[in-house]
């Protein structure tokens, strides 16, 4: 069986009256790729927070890499990396002085950050636009970058909250074939996304989330068979009957 | 401590990187030195204008008028009465000199006349100069015309008439003041000891004080931008994301503040450089306690505009109590009041070392005053940033 690298039990977190996480509990093996679906408002960036040690649960245990998210939050972020959804930049440096920086804030010393960051701009695609101004990037560049970021100072697990939002099929495919790399040298990867095609192709195991809770967890093959004959549903449709058709704000 | 200090080279580093904001904050302290040079600089001659009433309309009017007029600085305005009573009415002018009617023929006559100063209250402190001005040019009148009456006594029974010997006397005295035996220049050493001792250290504070609202903004710059959760979830602290930011804050304010004080000394001449050098230092620690006020509001601040309002509030508050602007009585409720403006303590520390001739020795109160600003603003804002909502 395989080492668990991230376990969540019973997690909770409110907003005033709106509960925003409702007993969430899951496990994610190390060099796993485990995916986090769910319509918006389902509570998956904000399960994302608690587990990058932004926000603080109201209740619920968060272990990391043995590491017990309240009493040892400093060791945590020391394993995590994280790729917002929204695009953390800062736009008017060079995408290697964005990279350098946050290596710094990581905890590389300066020729290591320098180093890193070549490699993974290199992984990247974008090492003859080290350079480059970040605000002068097309929209793909700087999802990559965004990417590249969060992998500065060689985390352990990998937090990334829909990183192909909005961007050409050439850079997701990109990010994909990235993040199957990064999965082969024993990354452990938390993926949050809405097209559920990327969900199915990358992901071993999936849990799906309405309304704060996980309402189904399994591989993608075995979602589908709940359904009908796997080679014939999409998550798509596993995902739609689960959450409903209903539109969410 | 090593991460705050990446954090302050890249606040740097953005500053740099953004041309007009480099630009504008750079300019801004060289067009203030600017206009405090063409308001200040240099001007040591005292300009007026002396308003007339001539109820004589004779010669001995006209050529006080004229001697008037002949003064270096002073212009002359000529009123009728009911223009001139109009006016103080109005509180248009504070001092009017009336020549009363029969002055010539009274003067000729050898008998003894008196100026009139119509004016407000006491004239004001223009009004006060321009007095003793007229008063100078009456004396020295007066002093011509006991001179010829004198000269006319002695010569008395020699034939030479009455106007003769005045021409002569008077020519005598037009040259004696051409060229008097005692003569007074002036040598300029620097600019008004007003200028200093009122106005330049409120500038210089008040410019200090733009440092609270560059930091009030920089959390929310970074919430904005999206990466200040991503800082979050790295090794920084929230302690040295704060630390980081103040002293980038600090360093801002105190390079603008530099380049204004540095410009002062080069023209003015204001310092000594041992004094510079301790001015530098207020600045520099005043710099820090606006910064560390400003990670108060950056704290709390959840848009760049509430950032904006609250710290321009917090700077204009301080500024009015800090006696930037006028100057604030010994002893009043102002007085008082205008101890919990922080301004009031920069202000009296430079103003101890530029006035006063003091050392930072003598600043002590004001400079322990500042540092434990320093300290609580930074620990109130690390506290605050972590008790509102949406903060670590």
């Amino acid at each position: 069986m395989a080492e668990e690298y991230l376990v969540v039990k019973d997690l909770h977190k409110s907003f005033k009256e709106q509960k925003a996480v409702d007993g969430v509990s899951f496990n994610i093996a190390k060099g796993e790729i485990f995916g986090l679906l769910g319509p918006n408002g389902a509570g998956k960036t904000t399960t994302i927070r608690m587990l990058s040690t932004v926000l603080e649960a109201d209740s619920g245990e968060i272990t990391i890499g043995g590491h017990s998210m309240r009493k040892e939050s400093e060791a945590i972020r020391s394993l995590i990396g994280v790729c917002p959804q929204e695009l953390a930049l800062y736009e008017d440096l060079s995408a290697l002085d964005n990279m350098v920086f946050f290596g710094r804030m990581a905890g590389l010393d300066g020729a290591q950050a320098k180093e890193q960051a070549m490699t993974n701009l290199k992984l990247m695609g974008l090492a003859d636009r080290a350079r480059g101004k970040v605000a002068k990037f097309s929209g793909g560049m700087k999802r990559r970058i965004n990417l590249a970021i969060a992998l500065m100072g060689n985390p352990r697990l990998l937090f990334l909250d829909e990183p192909t939002v909005g961007i050409d099929p050439q850079s997701r495919n990109h990010i994909y074939e990235n993040i199957r790399g990064l999965q082969k040298n024993g990354m452990t990867i938390l993926y949050t996304t809405h097209y559920m095609e990327e969900a199915d192709r990358l992901c071993s195991r999936v849990a799906i989330m309405d309304g704060g809770q996980i309402i189904s967890m399994d591989t993608p093959r075995k979602l589908k068979a709940q359904i009908g004959p796997p080679d014939q549903i999409t998550l798509e449709d596993v995902f739609l009957k689960l959450t409903g058709r209903s539109l969410r704000d | 401590m090593k991460r705050a200090l990446y954090i302050t080279l890249n606040e740097v580093r953005l500053y740099l990187q953004d041309k007009g904001d480099l630009a504008f904050s750079l300019l801004l302290p060289i067009v203030t030195f600017a206009l405090m040079y063409g308001a200040f600089g240099g001007q040591t001659l005292f300009t007026s204008t002396a308003r007339i009433v001539d109820l004589d309309g004779g010669t001995q009017a006209a050529r006080l008028v004229e001697q008037l007029d002949a003064v270096d600085g002073i212009s002359i305005e000529m009123l009728t009465a009911a223009d001139a009573d109009s006016r103080l009415d109005r509180s248009d002018v504070q001092l009017v000199l009336i020549i009363p009617r029969g002055f010539t023929d009274t003067l000729m006559a050898g008998g003894d006349v008196t100026l009139l100063f119509k004016q407000r209250g006491n004239g004001g402190q223009e009004g006060q100069i321009l007095a003793s001005i007229v008063r100078s040019v009456a004396e020295e009148m007066n002093q011509e015309f006991q001179a010829v009456r004198q000269v006319q006594a002695n010569l008395q029974g020699t034939g030479i008439s009455d106007e003769r010997i005045r021409l002569a006397v008077q020519n005598l005295l037009a040259k004696e003041r051409e060229q008097p035996l005692v003569g007074v220049t002036e040598e300029v050493v620097g600019g008004s000891p007003d200028f200093i001792t009122l106005y330049l250290p409120g500038i210089v504070t008040m410019y200090v004080l733009f440092a609270l609202t560059m930091s009030a903004q920089v959390i929310v710059e970074e919430r904005r931008r999206g990466t200040l959760e991503r800082l979050l979830t790295t090794r920084l602290t929230a302690g040295e994301l704060f630390f980081g930011k103040f002293m980038a804050s600090t360093a801002r304010g105190f390079v603008q503040t530099l380049i204004l004080l540095g410009l002062a000394y080069a023209v003015f001449q204001f310092f000594t450089p041992l004094s510079f050098l301790q001015v530098l230092a207020i600045t520099f620690l005043f710099a820090a306690a606006a910064a560390a006020l400003g990670m108060i509001i950056a704290s709390i601040a959840r848009t760049q505009a509430a950032a904006n309002w609250i710290g321009v509030v917090f700077t204009m508050f301080m500024v009015m109590l800090g006696g930037t602007f006028f100057e604030i009585t010994k002893g009043s409720v102002l007085d008082t009041i205008s101890k919990i403006s922080i301004n009031t303590y920069a202000n009296e520390a430079m103003r101890t070392i530029v006035v006063d001739g003091g050392s930072l020795g003598d600043t002590g109160l004001s400079l322990v005053v500042m540092a434990g600003v320093i300290v609580v603003g930074l620990t109130v804002s690390r506290f605050l940033f972590r008790a509102v909502p949406g903060g670590k």
